[in-house]
């Protein structure tokens, strides 16, 4: 939309994300480099895009942070938009115009249909280490007594001790994913109703319970808010529950072909 | 303690727009959904001409186990001194909570590797990785190898 003409038609193209071509992002929008984004439409349907930083490879923190920013304006203002991952461009506006508007207008815009009017949210629970470790201690005997012994070994003796140290760990963490699989079960089954569809991450930490990503339509929201605000108290002081959003709908969109 | 799905803040759980500027929390609640989700250019189109070069962070968390086992024990020990009848007394009390306030948390936090890769865009979209985990290793692997 702004730039000169000349420009965009010949330079490569970095690609955010996809949208209605009615959708108006705000004037002063830029992306990477904070280049300006344009709107490139085609039938009902645009891409947002700037042209490509030449000349480095693409990836440190303020690309992504751009990239991200660019499409969360769009989730801020209500817009519906299908967000690219990290890293694609086209040849030049053209492309972004032809091969990928034009050539997928369908298949983009029954991926657009499916995200308008939801957001897409994610819930992170953690367990409040100290007080699942409580739990860890008292339900089982054999970490108890390990665990009383290891404490009574001096400081400067820690050395000796390393391999139970290891084993105590080892056995902690085996206690912690089973409580996890029934705690993140339990979380996911009292907020999934709440949701069109769930999307669960693998949890990477040891102390994590539960990853997810949830697409809310408009009529649950209360609903899906009301379902954590219960959640939050059920586990408080044992399980710390946060919700991240909205969000672009990266879990949301068509995978693959 | 119902409201909207935005920026409101309701016991333990507290809800935060996501990313766009607002520091490293935000850019962590999102950095792995913008590396491994979301539409794939390569699905959409036959990509001409382009070379770019990009750089990934891998945010999946790199612990050793015995590192996290021996973090839990450490845990574990500093937990409850009363467990075995003693008393806690007040040095340990501050102990604890200078460490659960600092150490601990510090811990396990994303330590990523950052890896670079290059990634050319050829003609034929047929032969491209449509799996981020491809993207990663297997074809750093080769693009390292033509070098």
């Amino acid at each position: 939309m702004t730039g000169p003409q000349a420009d965009h038609q010949t330079v490569p193209q970095y690609v955010y994300g996809v949208t209605r071509a009615d959708a108006a992002p705000p004037n002063g929008l830029t992306g990477l480099d904070d280049l300006p984004v344009r709107v490139v439409a085609h039938g009902r349907i645009a891409a947002l895009s700037s042209d490509l930083p030449s000349g480095r490879p693409l990836g440190e923190r303020a690309d992504l942070m751009a990239h991200q920013r660019v499409l969360q304006t769009l989730v801020d203002a209500g817009t519906p938009v299908l967000p690219f991952r990290f890293g694609a461009a086209l040849a030049d506006a053209d492309a972004v115009r032809g091969e990928l508007l034009e050539n997928n207008a369908d298949r983009l815009t029954a991926a657009l249909d499916r995200v308008d009017g939801r957001v897409a949210v994610r819930v992170k629970a953690t367990y409040e280490e100290d007080a699942v470790l409580r739990e860890v201690i008292e339900d089982d005997p054999e970490i108890a007594e390990l665990s009383a012994r290891l404490r009574a070994v001096p400081e400067d003796a820690a050395d000796a001790v390393h391999f139970d140290r290891v084993r105590l760990g080892e056995m902690i963490v085996q206690v912690l994913r089973d409580r996890r699989e029934r705690d993140g079960t339990r979380l996911l089954s009292a907020l999934a109703p709440f949701a069109e569809s769930a999307v669960a991450h693998e949890p990477v930490r040891e102390e994590d319970v539960v990853d997810a990503s949830f697409l809310v339509g408009e009529a649950q929201r209360d609903g899906f808010q009301k379902a954590v605000d219960d959640l939050v108290e059920e586990n408080r002081d044992r399980i710390r529950l946060r919700l991240v959003g909205p969000l672009p709908p990266y879990d949301f969109v068509p995978e693959g072909g | 303690m119902t409201g909207p799905i935005a920026q409101q803040t309701s016991g333990t759980s507290y809800v935060q727009n996501g990313g766009g500027g607002r520091g490293t929390s935000g850019l962590a609640d999102v950095v792995d959904l913008i590396l491994e989700k979301g539409l794939v250019i390569d699905v959409y189109a036959r990509v001409a001409l382009v070379g770019i070069e990009i750089l990934t962070v891998d945010v999946r968390i790199v612990v050793a186990s015995v590192d996290t086992y021996l973090r839990f024990a450490q845990a574990v020990n500093r937990l409850d001194i009363a467990h075995d009848g003693t008393a806690q007394g007040l040095p340990q009390v501050v102990q604890g909570m200078q460490e659960s306030g600092a150490k601990s948390k510090t811990k396990g936090v994303l330590s990523g590797a950052q890896e670079r890769l290059k990634e050319t865009f050829g003609g034929d979209s047929d032969a491209k990785t449509k799996q981020p985990a491809r993207r990663r290793s297997a074809k750093k692997q080769e693009e390292e190898d033509d070098q």
